[in-house]
């Protein structure tokens, strides 16, 4: 494979089934107090050259304060991945990322990431390889099991096989139809990925509320795992549900980061803010310069999440988002709940 | 008080609520199809499930869900699944429809979510990717594609095959190994297409009021096939339910009003 920047080691590295389970073996057993800083996390666990694997589900529950700090921090030639991965495009933008492997990118009914487009474009960042999310999501789920590939009925027939390296088609050999075609889908480690939870211990044992996506599966596959969590819990509030999905022992760090999620949503927690997202589909990606606008304003002249939320509209904000999201949910009356809000069209678009 | 004709919107949200059996098990993404489904839910199919990518399963009724994965779409849901265990229920033969969108159709109901131009490098327009699209359209025993029809996004040839349909025609779907009957069905704001079961092309079902086939074809960028015989003329939603889609399903006019936002 030629490539414009990733290293033939970045790309094998991703499929690197061996390579992950010594990194796994390397790693210290010892159930200590994980907890620092954001930043000392970021510092210390994510290295210029990752792969680095989008979490949540693009901007529901997904890690995106420390992604802001990723890009204060100034990371560099980090390849991403994800299903679904919007949050690659800043981060192609600030410098961060110079390549992905493609499932998902936008911001569904909002529209098409022209930002993306262009980073695409101007050969700032390349595409290595392309997957839909199920594809993807088994190749993850492949290497929590321990499985070095998965026969999937996926991608038969699609042109993503074309600009997709890692996967092959084959007859199933095991199939009482040995001419069945199947999708062989390798197990897929990518080095760090960052989840965003609603509660952790101290020592890394996390609990998710609602939608899991791949993290369960990233958890295990990846050679460093970051938990930023809404609460830190005693250990033994953990204990007594007996609910945890991650175990102490994938992760590298722990981060009490209330608000983590913004301008997403998190489950239990808080709603997204929808304005935000339509003005940056909407206004920000289409053209550079207001990309670099919105990038200095909500991430390079805002220390942290708080900062962030001041931005937002403070308590005001945070009060209607949480109202919101217990409404949503129903945990409380929602009758008097009005989730009418004022879209963000410009109108020169 | 007189209640507003349909607009074009709610007259595509309203067939695919009428493409929705009571009792199925139905796979909703987001914008019109997620409009019909809950309509469907509302109106003849109280009994039908509904399941999303993201994980949520057969959410309570709730307000619009502003994303796949919004909290309303796993609304005090029993279970929430992981995304792979998700799609693999589609797989495994427990889902009955799936719907979706694309930029591009063509006549055998392959879809293109990746590029408008020829050169992937250098496309005119790069959109979203498959996301799940290409997923569900693999798995799922049933699809119909719901979009605006036009000679652009109904093309003679993909820029990209994103998801399958019958791909080639004739048996080309089942000779690359994809599950299911792929698309069953396309709704557009001009009509309902089918697929002649034995070349796999789109095929005129019903038209909306007024609409002609020379209009349907005006809006096609390839041939579209006729059926023999006079061409039944879409059921247009009743009033009732006309209210019920203004005011208990997409309250908000997010998808419904027209011209779209």
């Amino acid at each position: 494979m030629e490539f414009m920047y990733a290293t033939q080691e970045q790309f094998d590295r991703l499929v690197d089934f061996k390579g992950a389970r010594e990194y796994h073996l390397s790693k210290s057993r010892v159930k200590k107090d994980k907890r620092m800083s954001l930043g000392e996390a970021i510092d210390r666990f994510v290295q210029d050259g990752d792969i680095l694997a989008e979490t949540g589900f693009s901007y529901v529950r997904s890690p995106i304060q420390a992604y802001f700090e990723i890009i204060r921090q100034g990371k560099k030639n980090m390849v991403s991945i994800g299903s679904p991965m919007s949050n690659t495009s800043y981060l192609m933008t600030a410098n961060c990322v110079y390549a992905i492997h493609l499932s998902y990118i936008g911001v569904e009914m909002r529209g098409n990431d022209k930002n993306f487009a262009r980073n695409i474009k101007t050969k700032k960042a390349e595409i290595l390889s392309i997957w839909s999310h199920g594809s993807m999501a088994l190749g993850f789920k492949a290497a929590q099991l321990g499985a070095p590939f998965i026969g999937s009925k996926q991608l038969l027939g699609s042109d993503m096989l074309k600009y997709n390296p890692y996967v092959k088609v084959i007859e199933n050999p095991v199939g009482l139809d040995k001419s069945e075609p199947v999708v062989i889908i390798p197990a897929l480690f990518p080095d760090v990925c960052i989840i965003h939870v609603q509660k952790a211990d101290r020592y890394g044992n996390a609990v998710i509320e609602g939608p899991a996506i791949n993290d369960i599966a990233l958890a295990a596959a990846c050679r460093k795992v970051i938990i930023t969590a809404e609460k830190i819990v005693p250990e033994m509030s953990i204990r007594e549900l007996g609910n945890a999905c991650i175990p102490f022992w994938y992760v590298d760090a722990v981060v009490e980061l209330p608000y983590g999620a913004l301008p997403g949503c998190c489950p239990g927690c808080y709603y997204w803010a929808r304005e935000w997202w339509e003005w940056l589909v909407r206004i920000g990606t289409p053209k550079e310069e207001n990309v670099q606008d919105v990038m200095r304003y909500w991430i390079y002249e805002t220390k942290d999440q708080f900062e962030f939320i001041e931005k937002l509209g403070g308590i005001r904000f945070i009060n209607h988002a949480t109202r919101l999201m217990e409404a949503a949910q129903a945990n409380i009356d929602d009758s008097l709940v009005s989730f009418d809000y004022q879209e963000v069209i410009p109108k020169w678009d | 008080m007189s209640v507003a004709p349909a607009n074009p919107l709610e007259m595509l949200a309203y067939v695919v609520s009428k493409n929705i059996q009571d009792k199925q098990i139905v796979y909703v993404g987001t914008g019109l199809p997620m409009v019909g489904a809950i309509l469907a839910k509302k109106t003849h199919a109280p009994n039908i499930t509904l399941v999303y990518e993201s994980g949520g399963q057969d959410p309570i009724e709730g307000s619009m869900p502003w994303s796949v994965a919004d909290p309303v779409t796993w609304r005090k849901s029993p279970i929430t699944m992981e995304m792979p265990l998700s799609f693999a229920q589609a797989a495994n033969g427990y889902v009955d429809v799936a719907f979706q969108g694309a930029a591009q159709i063509d006549m055998y109901g392959n879809l293109n979510t990746h590029i408008i131009g020829n050169d992937f490098l250098n496309p005119k327009a790069r959109l979203t990717g498959s996301g799940g699209g290409n997923d569900l359209i693999s798995l799922t025993e049933n699809t119909i594609i719901v979009g605006l029809q036009t000679p652009e996004k109904f093309p003679v040839k993909l820029d990209f095959i994103t998801s399958p349909g019958h791909l080639y025609g004739g048996n080309s779907r089942k000779e690359a190994g994809l599950l299911g009957n792929g698309p069953v069905a396309v709704i557009t704001q001009l009509g309902v297409y089918d697929f002649e079961p034995v070349t796999k092309r789109m095929r005129i079902k019903s038209l909306h009021p007024g609409i002609t086939i020379e209009i349907a074809q005006a809006c096609t960028g390839f041939e579209l096939l006729v059926p023999e015989g006079e061409i039944p003329v879409t059921e247009t939603p009743p009033l009732d339910v006309l209210e019920i889609l203004r005011n208990e399903v997409d309250t908000q006019k997010m998808f419904i009003s027209f011209p779209p936002q």
